[in-house]
């Protein structure tokens, strides 16, 4: 089909230049809502059947018409069509811009939607995912539930709102993969602005690179990286909502800007979650004096709250000579989050807590065309002064029937503890781009990281250990080149130098004598160079191809240098684990007829990777310790197909298969392969996929009135906890099968909006961790408010 | 295209077949052993030799002098990285170690088939000691820094429930400003003997002491664990090691008492003491002063690291040399000491010490026959149980357990 409208389409115009005089045209611009130019949009004549499309700065020109009456239509994949009827004069160039809006249901979830965002086109090469949060703002999900939705992402969770999430990329976890909010790295921000708290509403959209990441995000990231943007064009808008659910949870957002008629800019985001996380567990009750287990009780989580309040202010100015925008700001937020459980679901604590805090000043700086023309820079920079605590002073053991002893003297449920520490953390980045013609373009990043952990215990405060210095800088920088070799095909390659100066100390005793200890300060340094390459070719309109490649490493973090002074004990000896990555992809656009629409996209990784720092036990066993201990391989693969009805009806589904195994052939100090050479990774999941349908209903009982239900299933296959060859009777992960829906009202054009959702409606036993339940059924309701350009 | 498909189909259908067979090759000697259902199995806890995902899984044979047991397919698998075992009353307690976490202890005994059968779990707390004391296990959970108390647990084995616990204050019990960790608890006659070492509990140093000169041993009533006395000695460093039992009651009812000679000071050997066998009579609660057995000396620089009691005054020592010194030291070399003559004697017959990764260091198995010990030893090629004659000070390799390391071996009789 569309072959053929293309033919004929490529036919007609030829046939054109012939036939009509060469003075009667339209030309214009198109561009989406923030002002990118959209490339590749179809622009035609429905009258004549004639078109064209936009180039790769949205400009499109159809030339050699008769004059007349003409239907202009603009399409584009994932934005609403417009239709302007316009009449044309002889010899008369008609200028025509549109500004396309995209539609409702269009980049809803896990869309693919590098093509669609004219922005991304630049790194189209990449292996990347975007999630538009524009279907998911009337929505209470967190970032780390909107990522799960993503193909290759696995988000495993050990409890209910603000509970520990874990994010696994292709086989990567952990620090491996990295975060960026707006392209500034979210390290060490503490335990008040993560993935587990941050609403979806903050976001604009999420992107998630696979293996390879443009240099512009400057890290470390050996797997990966995801960047949640804020930043939206500047305009005027409020957007507030509140919500109240299952558990006595409650969560608010609230994200403002105004600009002003003199280039004054100021920003609001604010947002607070409280849930009491009371939800039922199953599970062996231990009693209180024997130890005996009363099997399989249903009980409710007893010491499970969590609230959070964040706000980040920013001021400043807008479309000024010396900034196209400059803000300064500040992040503060706290957190208060009870402990549970430990690592599995019958060891229950009734008192133990954490504190943290967030106290971030932030500096945001973008100049377009800086000296020369095209040479665009941009400069942030921000320092945490946040504090984390962890409180364990109650010295009582508690059981899942809220029952306790209390036990004499001091003493704890774990480990006495009110210890508090500060990161100090402090990140400066700069990106410059420049284009040294049409075809050409060059780019540098660099990143700056400082840490300077200082913490004390005031139980303890005669431990001078704590108060000695625990630095590291951390620096990044990456050169990248784009060749544009034509219009179909483009190329990026990449070299990023790592370099990192911990300076670290450690108690010694000169002379043997008790009391007479001193401390050697040392400072150890590394050096490393990864670099990677992406190529993106256009077969013809409908198929894009995609390979990249990069050569990555992670610096090992301050935590796993220094310890964490509580289970795990500092390696200063570490080296950075590295891995070659691999992608190949595969699009496919097809409009199967103006109203049936369906994008597949397919990628196939390969993972090598190697020296993972494992935690292993230290000599006395009373504390973990990292090393180089790991090799690990992944091919995998991820699919996922989307289909459009109208605007009546979106439905999609992804699929990823990640065959993450053990490349670690001799263990060490072993002559013979190892039992488990080869092996899957236990305790990952391998197979897992989303499937969403959308119903969207316009002008229900009044106009500009919209009825959107949809309906979200995640499936994660069933895995073992241990290497899988091992054992005859085994410990698994059970599959996953879970059920969201919602409906959400909106009324006046989304102004207002009403949604009630419902949360594993079939109440299954869900589990992301071994025998850590996450919650059952749970309803929830959330009214926002939004309104534009005031 | 047909014939080519089914011809990959047939490779594949062989290769899977092939590998199907290969799977089930290492026939576990259990399966054929005594057709009238044997009385008794040898239990083996072993663990893969990997960065994660580390487990321990539970095997059973008849004979621990040859064949092979694997864990490729085969074992119970036993949640969590860090496990330990203790056996008391024909049950086999399987014991986490949780990083101060409580846990799930699991208990098995032999069905009349020779099967593993997985009795009731009960709640436990992440302890530090335990022993086979009387009808029961006794454990405690140890504060090595924080806390004060040590909390005391005991475990009946009949009804598989905590019966009575109790609480030790730590740094009262050391009275020197530091504070004691016991390294063990041993039923020694109606009493528990709990020796301790001091330690800082504190600054980058827990176990750090600046008393590295002396032993000391808690005794206790049993089974109300009411403290009676602590005997010192200023010949030896102190009794055990971390995790590690250092005493033993034998048939005379002597208590023998085993010290390395490893306590340290900001990660630095400071004990200026022998490693040494020192023996506290029988009926008293004293340490003989006659009684010294210097292990430095007998054996030319050597220490000791763990001890397996085989029974006629005879112990399988795991020995160190002692420029290598250090607390938590694994010895590769074997020697047997016969504390009724004072003699040591080198065990031949084990794999050079270079050869040797790791030695099971505790829940080794003796019949208590005055002869044998049963030892797990991991080479860089597999993992070995070796059977130390003590009489002969030889030694022989038998059972092979593929898949890992041996971390306990122990013996059901069958119900």
């Amino acid at each position: 089909m569309q072959y053929k409208k293309l033919l004929l389409l490529g036919i007609c115009c030829a046939l054109s230049i012939f036939a009509y005089s060469q003075n009667t045209a339209v030309s214009g611009h198109i561009t989406d809502t923030e002002g990118n130019p959209i490339v590749g949009a179809t622009i035609l004549l429905q009258e004549i059947s004639k078109g064209g499309s936009s180039d790769s700065k949205g400009n499109f020109s159809i030339k050699n018409l008769s004059p007349g009456i003409y239907t202009v239509e603009v399409r584009y994949i994932g934005y609403s069509p417009k239709i302007k009827k316009v009449n044309l004069k002889r010899n008369q160039t008609l200028k025509l811009d549109f500004q396309l809006s995209e539609s409702a249901y269009g980049l809803e979830a896990v869309t693919i939607s590098a093509k669609s965002k004219a922005k991304i086109t630049k790194e189209l090469a990449y292996n990347v995912d975007v999630i538009d949060t524009k279907q998911l703002q009337n929505s209470t999900l967190d970032i780390g539930h909107a990522l799960d939705r993503i193909s290759g992402v696995r988000i495993r969770e050990s409890g209910g709102v603000g509970s520990r999430m874990s994010f696994s990329l292709n086989g990567f976890t952990g620090k491996q993969v990295k975060f960026f909010i707006d392209g500034v790295p979210m390290e060490n921000f503490g335990s008040s602005f993560q993935l587990n708290n941050i609403p979806v509403n903050l976001a604009q959209r999420i992107e998630v690179y696979k293996g390879v990441v443009p240099i512009w995000l400057g890290s470390d990231a050996l797997g990966g990286a995801v960047n949640i943007v804020t930043s939206k064009a500047p305009g005027s808008y409020i957007d507030a909502s509140y919500s109240y659910g299952s558990f006595n949870t409650h969560k608010s957002v609230i994200n403002a800007e105004y600009v002003g008629k003199n280039g004054l800019i100021a920003q609001i985001n604010a947002f607070q979650n409280y849930s009491d996380n009371n939800y039922k567990v199953n599970v062996d009750v231990a009693d209180i004096n024997t130890g005996k287990y009363y099997p399989e009780q249903e009980v409710r989580r007893f010491h499970d709250s969590y609230h959070n309040e964040t706000l980040i202010a920013k001021i400043g100015v807008v479309n000024k000579s010396y900034a196209d925008r400059m803000l300064f700001g500040v992040t503060l937020g706290q957190n208060y989050s009870e402990i549970q459980t430990g690592a599995r679901l019958v060891s229950v604590f009734g008192d133990w807590h954490r504190k943290g805090n967030i106290v971030m000043p932030t500096f945001k700086y973008k100049k377009n065309d800086l000296i020369l023309d095209g040479l665009d820079l941009t400069l942030n920079a921000n320092y945490n002064l946040g504090k984390e605590q962890n409180i364990d002073t109650v010295n009582r053991r508690y059981n899942w029937f809220q029952e306790y002893r209390q036990y004499e003297g001091e003493g704890s449920e774990r480990s006495r503890s009110l210890y508090k520490y500060s990161n100090n953390t402090g990140v400066i980045t700069a990106n410059a781009n420049y284009p040294i013609n049409e075809r050409h373009s060059i780019s540098i990043n660099s990143v700056f990281n400082s840490f300077n952990r200082k913490g004390s215990d005031e139980l303890y405060p005669k431990n001078d250990n704590y108060d000695q210095p625990r630095k590291s800088i951390k620096n990044i920088t990456g050169l990248g080149y784009k060749y544009e070799i034509s219009e179909k095909w483009s190329t990026s390659v990449f070299l990023k130098h790592f370099h990192q100066s911990n300076k670290y100390s450690q108690s010694y005793n000169p002379t043997g004598n008790w009391g007479d200890l001193a401390y050697l300060n040392q400072v150890n340094t590394f050096n490393t160079i990864g670099y990677g390459i992406a190529s993106t070719y256009f077969i013809n309109e409908i198929v894009q191809l995609k390979a990249s490649y990069e050569k990555s490493y992670r610096l090992p973090e301050t935590d796993e240098l220094y310890g964490d002074l509580v289970n795990l004990q500092g390696n200063i000896e570490l080296d950075p684990e590295k891995s070659d990555n691999y992608n190949l992809g595969a699009q496919y656009f097809l409009d199967l007829n103006p109203h049936n629409q369906i994008t597949i996209n397919g990628n196939i990784i390969y993972r090598d990777a190697r020296d993972f720092i494992r935690p292993r036990l230290n000599n006395n066993q009373t504390m973990q310790v990292m090393d180089n201990l790991f090799n690990v391989t992944n091919l995998g693969f991820d699919g996922e197909i989307r289909y459009f009805f109208n605007d009546l009806v979106s439905a999609g589904m992804n699929l990823t298969y990640q065959n993450v195994r053990n490349d670690t052939k001799y263990e060490e100090g072993q002559s013979v392969e190892s039992v488990v050479y080869r092996d899957r990774i236990p305790n990952m999941p391998f197979l897992f996929g989303n499937a969403d349908v959308s119903l969207f209903l316009d002008d229900v009982f009044a106009t500009g009135n919209t009825l959107t239900v949809g309906y979200n299933m995640l499936y994660v296959h069933a895995f073992y906890l241990y290497w899988p060859s091992l054992g005859s009777d085994k410990l698994d992960i059970p599959e996953q099968i879970s059920h969201d829906i919602n409906v959400t009202y909106s009324i006046q054009n989304g102004k207002y909006n009403i949604t009630a959702e419902c949360r594993n409606i079939t109440n299954d036993r869900l589990y992301d961790n071994f025998s850590l339940q996450k919650p059952g059924r749970s309803f929830s309701v959330k009214l926002r408010y939004f309104i534009n350009n005031l | 295209m047909k014939f080519s498909n089914r011809l990959l189909l047939s490779v594949i259908g062989i290769s899977l077949l092939g590998w199907a067979c290969d799977k089930e090759d290492p026939i576990e000697p259990g399966e054929e052993g005594d057709p009238t259902g044997s009385s008794s199995k040898y239990i083996i806890a072993s663990s893969p030799i990997a960065s994660e995902g580390v487990a321990d899984y539970l095997l059973t044979s008849d004979d621990l002098t040859e064949g092979t047991v694997s864990t490729v397919g085969n074992g119970k698998e036993q949640d969590g990285t860090y496990r330990y075992y203790v056996t008391n009353k024909n049950k086999f307690f399987s014991l986490l170690y949780g990083q101060g976490n409580p846990g799930a202890v699991t208990t098995y005994d032999l069905s009349s088939s020779g099967e593993l059968n997985e009795l009731s779990d009960f709640q436990s707390e992440t302890v530090q000691a335990f022993a086979a004391v009387k009808d029961d296990i006794l454990m405690a959970k140890i504060p090595r820094s924080g806390d004060e108390n040590a909390l005391w647990y005991r475990l009946n084995t009949e009804s598989i429930e905590i019966v009575d616990d109790g609480q030790i204050n730590v740094v009262e019990l050391a009275g020197n400003g530091e504070r004691a960790h016991f390294t063990w608890l041993t039923q020694v006659g109606e009493k528990v003997f709990a020796p301790y070492m001091s330690i800082k509990g504190c600054c980058d140093d827990i176990f750090g002491t600046q008393y590295p000169d002396s032993a000391w041993i808690a005794v206790y009533s049993y089974p109300d664990m009411q403290l009676e006395k602590v005997i010192t000695d200023d010949r030896t460093s102190f009794i055990g090691r971390y995790f590690t039992s250092g005493i033993e009651e034998v048939e005379t009812g002597d208590v023998y008492a085993f010290s390395s000679g490893v306590a340290t000071n900001s990660g630095q050997n400071t004990s200026s003491k022998p490693c040494a066998i020192t023996r506290i009579p029988n009926g008293t609660t004293e340490f003989d002063s006659d009684y010294f057995f210097n292990i430095s000396e007998a054996s030319d620089g050597y220490y000791l690291t763990t001890k397996t009691y085989v029974g006629n005054g005879k112990f399988v020592l795991t020995m160190h040399k002692e420029e290598e010194k250090g607390a938590y030291t694994v010895g590769k070399e074997f020697a047997i000491a016969d504390v009724y003559n004072q003699t040591f004697t080198w065990v031949t017959g084990t794999p050079a010490p270079e050869d040797i990764q790791l030695v099971t260091q505790r829940n080794n198995y003796s019949p208590l026959d005055g002869q044998f010990a049963y030892v797990g030893i991991t080479t860089d090629e597999s993992s070995y149980i070796y059977e130390i004659d003590a009489i002969n000070a030889t030694a022989r390799q038998g059972l092979e357990v593929e898949g890992g390391q041996i971390t306990a071996i122990s013996k059901l009789e069958s119900n």
